[in-house]
């Protein structure tokens, strides 16, 4: 509409400058061509204000991560602390001065909080002083006041979920904006902004004298007004067409809005950089991007960077072109000492500064794509598409970047440890980890690949499971303790039979050996497949299904004898979410990965409850972490103690499908379970067993993670009682050798009489034997 | 151009003169940082239960309205302890027993932590003040005492957010799943109600007058759904308890 509009009023006026005859006719055309281009105008206007004074920019929602909880006793390691405030942004001062700051001196932490509003109350900006000792808080008080009960950072943000054009931004009012950076802004940009009407003659002038004396293309005359309109209203074309639309919008633009209105709005449009395919919008987000800080903490060195990125985001991108960029953020600093908006000397200690943008691969700068997806998938049940993407929705995530760290970095080592066995460069991972107490998911791997963004092997690597289903089967067992105990004599050898489908099953154990007379737990510790195989098939294959569904599996299998030892298949989410039944003492959980949603203004909006179901007899459960633990201490999962202390309680079971093509670990401490997998993408064999692979990972992360060891209430209908080891029979603890087992009540075995002398004299054969040792 | 422009600025000048938007009454998109000092308003109810703790107890008795039956304990307070009634749910038709707060003092053995921190985590635990059963951390107190403002000020969902932050902190303090249960069926979820006061019996050994208060809950909760049987047993069970 524009385009033919414009040429013709302009051959008119042409026109006009002819001869008196002429002017009647004159007059006519130039009433004419003023009609038309009045017409233009309107239609102009019309568009200025229709965009501007709407909803200006749709917002992707936010994810956030969980806010860090600091209380007393808290277990919390002081490194991990600091590494928690260096990736939100927190400036290291040796005295706080404001929000954003923190003072580190020895143990004790001094920092300014920024407060937040969350779902269920806002949290304040304040000044807290952190005490650590060992791994603890050991004391928490306001500065300068009394104690503090409990705190909370603010949440890492770590995504958003964008629409299809992919602008993001983080919109912010002018007030909200340092008077030092508007300043800076309209110094370098725009130095007439305040006195113009839209465009500038004056610093079109001045861009042509400077273009002019010094060869070159240095400086646009284009007002800050003209820019905006630009990048709101018009496409990128360069013509002279364009130009005048733009003059004339900028012109209206300023007719009907103030100064602080559009340079609000400038503030929030203009683009200072690609990330991927997320174009970063805005001072607010860019500020969040480069440096992690609310734009109201930026400093004049930070300032002079990002209004000097205007010019040219991509050519002066800080992390890719850091010298450049340096360039020229201390020219921009110059100009301000040069107009006056800062001293000589502010500029000279600015420019002495490095640039400070976070790193690549900091956890301030990390993206933890797998993590994100699943909270997608989550709030695709929730939302619509559009609410997602454009709304600004604030989303509140169970995600701990510590964790998620720390299983990242015992991947990555793990793998490169293990790098030279033949075929481990292949093998892909997946990994989930979640607080079974709590039901929430805290950490996801999705690929050995950091970052990776694109096949989620936690959500969707649907593989046998192996051994990781026996559990199961001994629960089904254990959930009849007139049938079944710890300590039930079971025969351990070859047997075939035909099942339903008419095929004859005959299962082998992993070494291909038979194990005789062992106990029941036993077959469990040592994943025995022959002896499993033949108590699966005596509780019935139908009836460990349905344990398996009481646990929280989803699937529908069939009830083939081979499911006993895990021909079926599931990703590793679903695995975590069976064992967090197993680690939550029989009580179910639905994983969550979402807490709550806010709007954009702070309004809460939906929340994701924590809830439970007891699936279970805690004494079943009770009696079956017991042997899980066995299974850490002198089973298949044993060799975790050679990096773990004795003292850290763990239960878990390993997993391996057929040829190594599956390599699994699942286990768990009080407030930490963690489910790992390790196999091709093309599902060819690897050479890691659950024990060498997947269990290395978990222990690893576990090393690392330090959960609290597993500690069940023994349950009113548990009794301890003491057995003989080798015949199953009652003992007492003064026999040499005897175990202590679990039973539920009822189901022990008679007590045996004590052994030699009678109980008191155990604290002297302690004693002797403290002198043979 | 600029010769172009002066036509075009006074005719844009006429025209939008008569539909310009008065300034002032645009509409601006108010979503910037959430951290932004002015979405704050309410810092200062929750700073009140936040803060020092000797303060403390004056700054909630005057947030709480008084027909509310809140009373909030204080550890450490100067007065020693006060009773926390928890009484304010109000679905039951029956009393509802405040026991579960204010405990007998004779068992000081059996007390489920809720923390397994060194001793630094009973510093605010402080001598005489409170009863030995209850050993709440203070960020525990203090998050309960949160939930139970917002509950009695009709904000349910507030009161289960925060205490859900309370099970987080301290996820096997059966207290935690005493209010939490009890915020459950004020909302009208008496199966989840039942289902966290089951979790709170299994955290809740040697604390017999908890146990019978959560077993009181069971009862509601099954009638509630209509189980007159079940809730006639787990009536029983909180008597024999006691």
């Amino acid at each position: 509409m524009t385009r033919p509009k414009s040429p013709r009023s302009r051959s008119k006026r042409r026109k006009t400058r002819g001869s008196r005859p002429w002017l009647g006719w004159a007059v006519k055309l130039g009433l004419v061509g003023l009609v038309v281009f009045a017409g233009f105008a309107v239609y102009l206007d019309a568009v200025v204000q229709e965009k501007f004074s709407g909803k200006r920019w749709t917002v992707p929602a936010k994810v956030y991560a969980r806010p860090l909880e600091l209380f007393v006793g808290e277990k919390l390691s002081k490194s991990d602390f600091l590494k928690e405030l260096d990736a939100l942004g927190y400036r290291r001062e040796n005295s706080v001065s404001g929000p954003g700051a923190v003072s580190v001196n020895g143990n004790s932490i001094n920092l300014y909080s920024r407060g937040f509003q969350f779902y269920e109350s806002a949290e304040p900006s304040q000044k807290v002083n952190v005490r650590f000792s060992g791994d603890y808080v050991a004391g928490l008080s306001q500065v300068g006041g009394g104690k503090l009960s409990v705190a909370r950072l603010e949440p890492l943000l770590i995504g958003g979920l964008y629409p299809a054009h992919q602008e993001d931004r983080v919109l912010v009012k002018l007030d909200q904006v340092p008077p030092t950076l508007i300043q800076t802004l309209v110094a370098v940009e725009d130095r007439d902004f305040f006195e113009h009407h839209g465009v500038s003659p004056k610093s079109i002038a001045r861009a042509v004298w400077v273009n002019a004396s010094s060869g070159a293309l240095r400086q646009g005359g284009s007002t800050l007004t003209q820019q905006l309109v630009k990048n709101f209203y018009l496409t990128n074309e360069r013509s002279l067409t364009r130009k005048a639309t733009e003059a004339m919008m900028a012109l209206l633009l300023e007719l009907h809005y103030d100064k602080n209105e559009i340079l609000e709005a400038y503030f929030n449009e203009v683009f200072l950089g690609q990330d991927g395919n997320r174009a970063i919008h805005g001072f607010g987000l860019a500020s969040q991007y480069f440096f992690s800080q609310p734009i109201a903490e930026l400093k004049l060195d930070q300032m002079a960077l990002l209004v000097g990125m205007v010019k040219g985001p991509t050519y002066y991108n800080p992390r890719r072109h850091p010298e450049r960029a340096t360039v020229r953020r201390n020219l921009i600093l110059d100009m301000l000492a040069e107009q006056g908006v800062v001293s000589v000397e502010e500029a000279t200690a600015a420019k002495a500064r490095p640039l400070g943008v976070t790193s690549k691969g900091s956890m301030a700068n990390s993206s933890f794509p797998a993590f994100l997806d699943l909270v997608k998938r989550q709030l695709r049940e929730d939302y619509k598409e559009a609410d997602l993407t454009e709304e600004g929705l604030r989303i509140f995530t169970s995600f701990d970047p510590i964790m998620q760290i720390k299983a990242e970095e015992s991947l990555t080592g793990t793998l490169k440890r293990l790098s030279g066995r033949k075929g481990v460069d292949q093998v892909e991972a997946g990994m989930v980890v979640t607080n079974p107490e709590t039901g929430e998911v805290q950490a996801l791997i999705g690929s050995r690949q950091r970052g990776y963004a694109g096949f989620n092997r936690a959500l969707d690597a649907v593989r046998p499971i192996g051994s990781l289903v026996k559990p199961a089967v001994y629960l089904t067992a254990l959930e009849r303790p007139s049938e079944y105990t710890l300590t039930t004599m079971m025969e351990d050898k070859a047997f075939s039979v035909k099942g339903q489908d008419g095929q004859v099953w005959s299962p082998q154990n992993y070494d291909r050996k038979s194990h005789g007379r062992i106990y029941l737990y036993q077959g469990l510790v040592n994943s025995y497949n022959l002896s499993t195989a033949k108590l699966g098939l005596q509780v019935g294959v139908p009836n460990v299904l349905k344990t398996l569904q009481r646990l929280g599996m989803q699937r529908e299998w069939p009830a083939y004898p081979s499911m006993l030892l895990g021909a079926g298949s599931l990703s590793p989410m679903e695995v975590a979410d069976m064992y967090s039944t197993l680690a939550n003492g029989g009580f179910n959980t639905p994983l969550r990965g979402i807490r709550s949603v806010l709007t954009a203004e702070g309004e809460p909006l939906k929340r994701y409850p924590y809830k439970i179901q007891q699936r279970f007899d805690p004494g079943a459960i009770y009696l079956l972490q017991n042997a899980m633990q066995r299974v850490m201490r002198e089973g298949t999962g044993r060799s975790v103690y050679n990096q773990l202390p004795r003292s850290l309680n763990l239960a878990g079971k390993t997993g391996t499908s057929n040829d190594s093509r599956d390599s699994w670990f699942a286990g768990f401490g009080q407030d930490l379970l963690a489910v790992v997998w390790l196999g091709r993408d093309d599902n060819g064999p690897t050479p890691l067993t659950g024990a060498t692979g997947a269990l290395q990972v978990w222990t690893s992360f576990m090393a690392k993670a330090d959960p609290l060891p597993l500690d069940m209430p023994q349950p009113d209908n548990v009794v301890q009682a003491w057995v003989d080891p080798k015949t199953g029979q009652g003992s007492d603890s003064s026999c040499p050798g005897a175990v202590q087992m679990p039973y539920i009540r009822g189901s022990e075995p008679v007590a045996g009489s004590a052994c030699g002398i009678q109980a008191p004299v155990d604290s002297v054969m302690d004693w002797v034997r403290g002198w043979i040792e | 151009m600029t010769k172009w422009l002066i036509p075009a600025f006074t005719a844009s000048l006429v025209l939008a003169g008569c539909s310009s938007v008065p300034r002032g009454s645009i509409p601006v998109v108010d979503s910037g940082t959430s951290a932004s000092a002015n979405r704050m308003d309410n810092v200062k109810v929750y700073g009140s239960s936040n803060g020092q703790q000797g303060s403390q107890a004056q700054a909630q008795a005057q947030a709480i309205p008084e027909d509310s039956g809140v009373v909030v304990m204080v550890p450490g307070g100067v007065g020693g302890s006060m009773p926390l009634d928890t009484s304010s749910a109000p679905i039951s038709s029956q009393p509802i027993q405040s026991e579960p707060i204010q405990m007998n003092s004779t068992q000081g053995d059996n007390t489920p932590s809720t923390s397994s921190a060194p001793s630094i985590s009973s510093s605010t635990q402080s001598a005489g003040g409170l009863a030995a059963d209850e050993q709440l951390d203070g960020p525990v107190l203090a998050l309960l005492t949160t939930a139970q403002q917002q509950q009695a000020g009709g904000d349910l969902n507030g009161a289960a957010s925060s205490l859900e932050r309370a099970q987080r902190i301290a996820p096997r303090e059966p207290q935690v799943l005493y209010n939490l249960a009890q915020v459950r069926l004020a909302q009208g979820d008496a199966a989840q109600a039942e289902q966290f006061a089951r979790r709170g019996l299994s955290y809740a050994s040697g604390r017999p007058a908890l146990q019978a208060s959560l077993w009181d809950l069971i009862a509601q909760s099954r009638q509630m759904q209509g189980d007159a049987a079940g809730a006639a047993q787990a009536r029983e069970r909180a008597k024999v308890n006691l």
